[in-house]
């Protein structure tokens, strides 16, 4: 059965798999202590990890962002498109890395409320293991509700 | 004293007994030897009962004790692992220039270490060379040009931190081993810049010069601070946001795997620099102007487009242009898109040197940047 993007059950499907394939901790994967959170239009979802997996992924209301390092904002069809993107070819195309969307967008993906760049950093220190966690997700069946 | 048959011999405390006809050859099996085993009680702090964490067995689980204990000053000239017992008779083998803790201490080396460790590639086999077919000439040269400038750049960002490994006593070792993992890291850089330009019917240009001038002007540094505020802080935050850029205009997996991975080693030697910065904006009060002075000599650099590639008026900015643009006659397009991002990369620097702690000099009008981009925005 496919899971509804987005949603909790989503992002934990995903997790299963990211977490499960030990092929995501090498290949400048592996170790990773961060908290970001996804906004998808207005609402967010959690994700954290440590060490080398995912933790459980929770949605959360807007005030969460606070308490993140990062979070990736874009509106529910662009992540839509970025989805359908990767699930169509196994992992992100060209236009659809995570690292492209944040400079090819004029208001970016990557943001902050603290605005402390040594935090916002960690998008790009992390940034294959956020990929590795989004191309994971063209092994899951994604319904778009 | 414990005796005992022994295989092998000690030069001096051999006691053996010649049994009559016996050949003047040691006979091994029947030597008996007093082991002196004295060193059993020249012990460092003992007991210890270090536990893995979610990443495995780190070196933040094993700052135990008089372990994890950092002198303010070492006096350790010899080589001494920190929390061993001292051994009177050795030689000064390291002569240290690197001895006070605040020249290089920053507080989550350790942690940094681990990841470098932990997030390695390989630039054979986690790139996925096959994708890379036949360019348009023009982006085929715009690749290699940055390709060279890049193996030329690489070659500084691992030599300039490695002088300073042998310079730093082993009382500091968690700094020292995140340098010695950055070399690693930088070694990568350069071949994996050299195996794309030879990957695909192109081939190294022109040396750019980009290492003479003021990025060869970082190994000049004579002080570690001064050192790292140059190399990591301004430097490589500048290679980190051209790496960006390579990720963005990649026009196949291969480049886009090169310079994703490239960016992330990037950000953790950026990493390095920024909380290098903050230690020192916390704890060597007494240095904050000689700081602030470096900073004044890198904003000058920067402003002058002279260090950074992602400037303007440099073979390697007319390549990225180029490859931003996709190809010379979209190159005005190229150029503003670069220029976009270079505003960007000016307020991630300011943002990071704000966080090490040196804020206040976009403030209080000492730094010229945020007029410099108010400038080049209008
Ligand atoms: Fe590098
Ligand atoms: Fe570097």
């Amino acid at each position: 059965m496919a899971s509804v993007f987005p949603s909790e059950d989503w992002f934990n499907e995903v997790r299963s798999v990211f977490n499960s394939d030990d092929s995501y901790r090498g290949a400048g994967g592996g170790s990773c202590e961060c908290r970001s959170a996804m906004k998808i239009g207005r609402r967010v979802f959690l994700l954290n990890f440590e060490g080398i997996e995912c933790a459980p992924v929770v949605e959360a209301d807007k005030g969460a962002l606070a308490d993140v390092d990062f979070y990736l904002d874009m509106p529910l069809a662009d992540w839509q498109a970025m989805v359908k993107d990767i699930a169509a070819n196994g992992g992100a195309s060209l236009h659809y890395t995570l690292n492209t969307l944040d400079l090819d967008r004029a208001e970016g993906l990557s943001h902050s409320v603290h605005e402390d760049q040594f935090r916002e950093d960690l998008f790009f220190r992390y940034n294959q293991t956020f990929q590795f966690f989004f191309d994971a997700s063209a092994r899951i069946k994604t319904s778009f509700g | 004293m414990v005796k005992g048959p022994y295989i092998g011999y000690i030069l001096g405390d051999l006691n053996y007994r010649r049994e009559p006809g016996m050949s003047e050859a040691v006979d091994l099996a029947t030597v008996e030897i007093e082991l002196k085993l004295d060193w059993m009680n020249r012990q460092g702090e003992w007991q210890t009962h270090a536990k893995p964490g979610k990443s495995g067995l780190t070196l933040a689980d094993i700052q135990i004790g008089s372990y994890g204990e950092t002198p303010e000053i070492s006096d350790n000239m010899t080589g001494r692992p920190r929390g061993a017992q001292a051994r009177p008779g050795s030689f000064r083998i390291g002569n240290y220039s690197v001895r006070t803790k605040n020249e290089i201490w920053l507080e989550n080396a350790s942690f940094l270490y681990e990841e470098a460790l932990q997030r390695q590639w390989s630039s054979a086999t986690d790139v996925p060379w096959h994708t890379i077919e036949p360019l348009p000439d023009d982006i085929e040269e715009a690749q290699c040009e940055l390709a060279t400038f890049l193996t030329e750049v690489e070659f500084v960002a691992g030599d300039v931190p490695a002088r300073w490994i042998s310079e730093t006593t082993p009382d500091y070792f968690e700094p020292r081993n995140v340098l010695l993992a950055q070399v690693m890291d930088e070694a990568r850089h350069m071949d994996v810049f050299r195996k794309r330009a030879l990957a695909n019917g192109g081939g190294l240009m022109q040396a750019t010069g980009g290492t003479a001038g003021v990025v060869g002007s970082i190994d000049l540094a004579r002080d570690f601070t001064e050192m790292s505020s140059r190399l990591h802080i301004s430097g490589e935050g500048a290679v980190l946001t051209i790496f960006r850029m390579g990720e963005l205009m990649a026009y196949n997996d291969a480049e886009k795997a090169i310079y994703r991975l490239c960016a992330q080693d990037e950000a953790r030697h950026v990493a390095f620099g920024v909380m290098h910065m903050r230690y020192m904006s916390e704890e060597a009060p007494d240095r904050h102007e000689e700081i602030e002075c470096y900073l004044d000599e890198a904003e000058r650099q920067i402003l002058a487009g002279s260090q950074n590639p992602a400037g303007n008026q440099t073979a390697s900015s007319e390549a990225l242009a180029i490859l931003l643009g996709g190809g010379v006659a979209h190159y005005d397009e190229g150029f503003r898109k670069l220029m976009a991002i270079r505003r960007r990369q000016l307020v991630e620097y300011m943002k990071r040197v704000k966080s090490a702690g040196f804020g206040k000099r976009f403030e209080n009008g000492r730094s010229q940047v945020k007029e410099m981009m108010a400038v080049s925005a209008a």
